[in-house]
């Protein structure tokens, strides 16, 4: 593996999952060298475990965090508000594969929608058709069914009440994906085995992940000096203002620094906004990048919610990929329905283990194990629909609790918009019809798990007052820091993000790489 | 509330445990660490006692299928956990002691139900819930009981062996809906005339 010498300024990129990582892939494959600082470990597909528990605390972020805010999240999960990873690959381990783009619309919400009371809407300074290349691109590297002329994932049991409750409720456009998940061979990756443990990190390799395919790719490279178990604590700047080296944290806890040209911040939507805070100056009192004020806000998580239906006959929904399943009726906007966006529905599984913590928190007595008796008949869905960016809910440092290195931790506060709980609220009802129309017996509306998708806080904007950074990824006050992952989200739309999040990066990438050559950073 | 513990300052999973919690009560997880030696147990280690947390493991999450086993598993990491520190030390023995006091161990389901339902928001209750939650569920044998089959990869995951197996529904159609691209694509405004194109198809 490459090493790049800590005093040599070089590009460094924090974080290695779906920005992080697809960034790194796309600078050492133009020749550009990088040290990539990732604050987990990196591991393989034979260390991955078919195990929910066991995965979880392999996988994901558990440092310090605090919630506030009227969701339902701060008051089950109150240390525990996302679902995010600390591990080479970041989030891209545990994701599970949905992969829709955006529509041309979910890029002008504003000018669509209209204004919305106490909504922060913001056109993007990107339309659809400048992704649509990136897009392309994106799927191409994730490898999506459906998609480039790729196969489609055979229907599994969940799938299949799922379908057919689709169509009995007169729904049109379910299809076993986009998915991230290869059906056949495909760019070294083998078909899915259907283990069922997909979100687990796919020991069998089927499943696209930065860990899987970019980073390892990068390294073939021999110009990405991967440092694994690297935590960064802040950025510095110079005199001029522009940003010289980050400090960080190594395996052992010891701190270092590593000089630096260019900086890409990929830590994800709580982490990067975080970092920016945490590397406040005398310069840069509110921390960097932030001369609007937007640095942490805009926190959006998506609609969310599941629903799971048990019937008298066995589905067995554990058996095959997790979310291979979606429908887009409900996509479009139409506010006839009570709310403005739209949403899709995916089928989800869960195991039992996971099932009972996540079905409804805090439920206990005879309804709840009735559900839990008849696991065996249960099928499942998940709603995903675009929620509204408010100003107030962010993230911010909390300084009366500090992570393992002294610092303060991020609080996630997030408030319901009226229209997230109108749209919930309609979904829910669909999906009761769509299982009752094949039988259920028994429905859950099962609320939002921590959050998963995690959106917004380092919004793109056309103009430096109304956001972090521009349309290329760098941020509006300092030319040579960019941000490359879920935080830059001008709105949320009602895809899933990871696809919109890689074609991003590849797209910054580029300006990163023209930037770099021009010698203009 | 998370805390992460990290024993020996080692950060290999099979030493870490964390805390996972609600606002009323938090679970200590340690799914690779239980080890009791290590924990002085005192409060509720006695055979009187933990019947009685076996039937309220029971009550709160009754299955009438499962045998006891499961259930004693649970009722020992409740205990175990209840003995963390001296903060939960207090809080089981005097939950277990109120349990007496409502001679609990008489009380029939309903009843049972009854008196549970009135001290669900005590500190107690949640530490008994929010632990059996995660145990019981994550217990191998009620796995097998709920039908759930685990690990399946060394087996070869499901590709040959069911996952496809549903067999009270038709098969469904996998691919795309032709009309999708243009349903994407369609201007809002346009909706309603889509909606009247797919009527039609
Ligand atoms: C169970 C699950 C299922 C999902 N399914 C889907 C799906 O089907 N479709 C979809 O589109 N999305 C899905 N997602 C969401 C998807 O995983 C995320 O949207 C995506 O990974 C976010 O990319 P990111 O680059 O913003 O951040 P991440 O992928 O989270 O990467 C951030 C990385 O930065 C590192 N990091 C953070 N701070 C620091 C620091 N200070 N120093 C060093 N390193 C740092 C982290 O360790 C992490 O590796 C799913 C997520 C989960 C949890």
């Amino acid at each position: 593996m490459k090493k790049i010498d800590k005093k040599e300024k070089a590009v460094v990129i924090i974080g290695s999952g779906a920005g992080g990582g697809t960034m790194a892939y796309e600078l050492t494959r133009a020749g550009i060298p990088c040290v990539c600082l990732e604050a987990g470990p990196f591991h393989k597909k034979e260390d991955y475990v078919n195990d929910e528990w066991g995965a979880f605390l392999q996988m994901a972020w558990l440092d310090a965090r605090t919630t506030s805010g009227d969701w339902r999240v701060a008051k089950d999960f109150s240390g525990l508000p996302t679902w995010l990873c600390k591990a080479v690959g970041g989030t891209t381990t545990h994701w599970a594969g949905a992969t829709p783009r955006f529509m041309d619309y979910e890029f002008k919400t504003k000018s669509t929608y209209g204004n919305l009371k106490g909504a922060n809407l913001l056109d993007w300074p990107v339309t659809l058709k400048d992704m649509e290349p990136y897009y392309t691109r994106a799927e191409d590297a994730i490898g999506s069914t459906h998609r480039g002329g790729r196969a489609a994932l055979p229907a599994n049991n969940n799938y299949k009440v799922f379908a057919e409750g689709a169509k009995r409720v007169g729904y049109k456009f379910y299809a076993t994906g986009p998915y991230g998940t290869n059906a056949e061979p495909y760019d070294g990756r083998p078909g899915s085995v259907q283990d069922g443990f997909n979100f687990q990190g796919d020991k069998n390799g089927s499943k696209w992940s930065t860990a899987k395919r970019e980073i390892p790719r990068a390294l073939e490279t021999g110009l990405l000096d991967l440092r694994t178990h690297s935590h960064v604590t802040k950025i510095t700047h110079n005199k001029e203002g522009l940003v010289d080296g980050v400090i960080y944290r190594d395996v052992d806890g010891n701190e270092q620094r590593q000089a630096a040209q260019v900086v890409i911040v990929s830590g994800n939507s709580i982490e990067s906004p975080r970092l920016l805070l945490l590397s406040e100056s005398s310069m840069f009192p509110n921390g960097l990048a932030n001369s609007s004020g937007e640095v942490g806000r805009n926190y959006m998580r998506h609609l969310t919610g599941s629903m799971y239906a048990r019937f008298e006959k066995p589905v067995k929904m554990w058996r095959g990929e997790t979310m291979a399943g979606f429908c887009a009726d409900e996509v479009k906007h139409n506010p006839k329905r009570g709310f403005v966006g739209g949403y899709y529905m995916e089928t989800l599984a869960l195991g039992p283990a996971f099932l009972s913590s996540f079905l409804d928190p805090g439920a206990w007595g005879r309804e709840f194990t009735d559900m839990m008796d008849g696991y065996e008949n249960i099928a499942g869905m998940w709603i995903v629909g675009e929620d509204m960016p408010q100003s107030n809910n962010r993230v911010t440092l909390n300084t009366d609790v500090k992570d393992q290195y002294g610092n303060p931790v991020p609080n996630v506060h997030f408030d319901e918009h009226k229209n997230d709980i109108a749209m919930r609220n309609y979904a829910y009802e669909k999906a009761e019809k769509l299982y009752e129309s094949v039988g259920a017996i028994q429905t859950w509306r099962t609320p939002p798990y921590p959050s998963t998708h995690n959106l917004g806080t380092n919004r793109m904007s056309a103009k430096s007052k109304d956001g972090v950074v521009n349309k290329w990824g760098r941020s509006h006050d300092i030319k040579n820091l960019y941000i490359a992952d879920g935080s830059v989200m001008t709105t949320g739309a009602a895809a899933n993000p990871t696809l919109t999040i890689t074609a991003l990066s590849i797209r910054f990438s580029e300006n990163v790489i023209s930037q770099l050559k021009k010698g203009n950073i | 509330m998370i805390i992460i513990i990290i024993e020996g300052g080692d950060m290999s999973i099979s030493r870490r445990s964390f805390v996972f919690g609600s606002v009323a009560a938090s679970v200590f997880i340690s799914l690779w660490d239980i080890n009791p030696s290590k924990a002085e147990v005192k409060v509720g280690d006695n055979a009187e006692d933990k019947k009685l947390i076996i039937k309220m493991v029971r009550d709160v999450y009754p299955h009438d299928r499962f045998p006891e086993a499961p259930y004693e598993r649970t009722a020992n990491d409740v205990i175990t956990k209840g003995n963390a520190d001296s903060a939960k030390k207090t809080m089981l023995s005097e939950g277990i002691e109120n349990l007496k006091k409502a001679n609990y161990g008489k009380l029939n389901f309903k009843k049972s139900t009854k008196y549970l339902k009135k001290i669900e928001n005590s500190g107690f209750f949640q530490h008994v819930r929010s632990t059996s939650v995660v145990t019981l569920y994550n217990d191998q044998e009620v796995w097998g009981l709920l039908g759930y089959e685990g690990s399946s990869f060394e087996k070869g995951g499901y590709i040959n062996r069911g996952f496809n197996d549903l067999d009270w529904l038709p098969d469904p159609r996998i691919e795309e809906h032709p009309d999708l691209a243009a349903f994407l694509k369609a201007d809002p405004n346009r909706l309603a005339a889509i909606e009247d194109m797919i009527k039609l198809n």
